[in-house]
């Protein structure tokens, strides 16, 4: 126990341990009085151990607690500065913008799921790109690694969504910034595409294999802003090991997103699932995965639109979107009847 | 294989092979592309095995004009196959294709579902050998129609094939940049069943009905691009009389495609082929 460790007295430490204080992070988030009363001794003698702890941990302390004892901790205000001054991957469709709070949000996994054609290939095309945008028009400018088990990817569609964002970026510049001479706008599609990584995996075994190098890759590559990835299905028979695997890799994608400040996206697909008797439609992969992402999305049609709907946001409420797939990308849905379900 | 190189560097165009008819290539950008799978539905008769034969001999023809310059296989589980038909469209393409086409044909009947596997994970050393670049499956339904029960438990047996055959093409289109054509039939839609819409079109109708390509959502999930061919009978007046007759007209639409827009155009098939008018 680290607590025996420290130098202090005897009996100090026999009160320590009998009230559960066995680890320097459990000291480390105890005030004086509180640790004072659990031991039944002066809030000045509390304070003391306290120091001699902080000490031990090999960080200073001050007064109004902003520092980080245990390795990873924030204050809430320290958190809530951060998510403030984030910057959002926008998704090129304001009405989703929108609903999800800004756009993609880096740090988390986003989660999106759809039937074939709806346009789940389509938004992570559009956010390879938009998170390419520079900081001079609000966007990342990180690259992306696109990891492609399906392959969908089409590099025809990339560069015409790439000259639409051009195009975007070369029409703000004209609105928003008299002087023309500035801002030229230097990058053209084919530089939208020399910062995509592109992995594409064709078996289970490469897709284990590339998840375990990202960190490498990711660490050497450090201007990376989003990570997509299309899950390879293969339906196990052992459906321990399957869980295992999937609750495994989806814990090493959360890491990355965490450590690196990337946003993941994952990009599923929608299966039936047979219970109570008749077949329901559901994300594939099952819950050990979706346990994993922060937020979900579910793209769907309803009736000759499509739509969006945030099923999972840790902040955002339920809402549904209609948006559209254009020749430029992903876009807002041109109908006048435009309606935001809120949930 | 090191996870290093399953990075690749993004070419500025996916390598296609023409349909040998400027109004399809232009319905789809260029052609069929390769390193997917592209599904081929429809009802018997509206035309998708024209198409194929049509995609076996265009592989053969020099990159200049749009096809692989390579030879072609076509696995088929419908019989007879027709090897007549066949020799007779190739006579339209010695111009450009000066030796016997049909030597870089090569046909192989399939019987079922695991013969299928057990064919392509054979298929990496004939691939090679041969110099194939074009894979035909004509078609993906005939294989799966009658071998299962309609219980859960086969129906995920099923899928379980699905995905091994889907990614066992998709990994050989990758490795070997081949084009993979899949044909599939279609069924009839009972309109009182909740029917999932997949792609472009909540409703595809062929010949008057209701129809949805065959084997499920499963397989939709398998395959990158689905085109679905279709007819319609319209009626022609005769002139001064009052019995017309029956004109079919056939059409091909993009049903899902990451880079086609929703787009449809009316097709012919002739003698020397299929091909797009523009009516």
């Amino acid at each position: 126990m680290e607590v025996s460790s420290l130098p202090i007295s005897a009996s100090q430490r026999g009160k320590l341990i009998s009230a559960g204080y066995t680890s320097l992070s459990s000291l480390s988030s105890v005030s004086a009085s509180h640790l004072a009363q659990d031991l039944k001794i002066s809030e000045n003698e509390a304070l003391e151990i306290l120091k001699v702890a902080s000490r031990r941990s090999g960080l200073d302390r001050i007064d109004n607690g902003a520092c980080a004892i245990v390795n990873g901790a924030q204050t809430a205000w320290d958190m809530l500065h951060e998510e403030e001054s984030s910057v959002r991957i926008t998704t090129s469709c304001s009405d989703l913008d929108d609903i999800l709070g800004g756009g993609i949000n880096c740090k988390e996994v986003t989660e999106v799921g759809g039937v074939p054609g709806i346009g789940k290939t389509q938004l992570g095309i559009q956010l390879a790109i938009n998170v390419q945008i520079p900081a001079d028009y609000g966007g990342l400018e990180g690259k992306a690694v696109y990891i492609d088990t399906e392959g969908s990817f089409m590099v025809e569609r990339a560069l015409q969504i790439a000259e639409a964002c051009v195009e975007d970026m070369q029409e703000y510049n004209s609105f928003v910034r008299k002087d023309v001479r500035a801002c030229q706008i230097r990058k053209e599609p084919k530089d939208f595409l020399d910062n995509i990584f592109y992995f594409r995996i064709c078996s289970y075994t490469e897709q284990i294999a590339v998840v375990n190098y990202l960190e490498k890759f990711i660490s050497e590559h450090k201007d990376v802003g989003i990570l997509h990835y299309f899950h390879f299905r293969q339906d196990f028979e052992d459906m321990a090991l399957r869980t295992r695997l999937l609750g495994g890799m989806a814990l090493k994608l959360m890491k990355l997103a965490k450590k690196f400040n990337l946003a993941v996206v994952l990009l599923n697909q929608v299966t039936t699932k047979y219970s109570q008797g008749s077949f329901q439609l559901t994300l594939a992969l099952g819950d050990s995965w979706s346990h994993a992402c922060t937020n979900r999305i579910i793209l769907y049609w309803n009736g000759n639109e499509r739509y969006a709907h945030i099923d999972k946001s840790p902040s955002m409420r339920s809402a549904s979107v209609p948006y559209a797939v254009a020749g430029r990308g992903i876009r807002n849905c041109a109908s006048s009847s435009k309606r935001v379900k809120m949930m | 294989m090191k996870p290093e190189d399953l990075l690749h560097s993004l070419p500025t165009q996916t390598p296609k092979l023409t349909l040998n008819c400027p109004l399809l290539d232009r319905l789809l950008r260029g052609g069929i592309p390769c390193g997917t799978i592209t599904e081929i539905a429809a009802e018997s008769g509206v035309g998708k095995t024209q198409i194929s034969l049509q995609l076996l001999l265009a592989a053969q023809l020099p990159t200049s004009c749009g096809g692989l310059s390579a030879s072609s296989i076509c696995l088929h589980s419908e019989f007879p196959f027709p090897f007549r038909r066949l020799h007779q469209l190739s006579l339209f393409y010695q111009s450009h294709i000066p030796n016997n086409p049909l030597d870089r044909i090569f046909i192989q009947p399939l019987h079922s579902p695991d013969h299928l596997l057990d064919l392509l994970s054979r298929l990496d050393s004939i691939v090679s050998q041969l110099n194939i670049r074009l894979i035909v499956i004509d078609s993906i339904a005939a294989l799966f129609r009658s071998e299962f029960d309609n219980t859960p438990l086969e129906l995920k047996r099923r899928s379980n094939l699905f995905f091994k055959i889907a990614s066992k093409l998709k990994s050989q289109a990758q490795k070997f940049g081949l084009a993979v054509v899949v044909t599939n039939q279609v069924m009839d839609v009972i309109e009182s069943s909740g029917n999932l819409r997949i792609g472009n079109s909540g409703f595809l109708c062929s010949s008057g009905r209701r129809v949805c390509p065959a084997l499920g959502l499963s397989w939709a999930n398998c395959v990158n691009i689905r085109l679905f061919l279709w007819r319609e009978e319209e009626r022609v007046d005769e002139e001064g009389g009052d019995i017309g007759s029956m004109l079919a007209r056939r059409f091909i639409r993009v049903v899902f495609a990451p880079h086609l827009p929703d787009c449809s155009c009316e097709f012919v098939i002739k003698r020397e082929g299929v091909f797009g008018v523009d009516r």
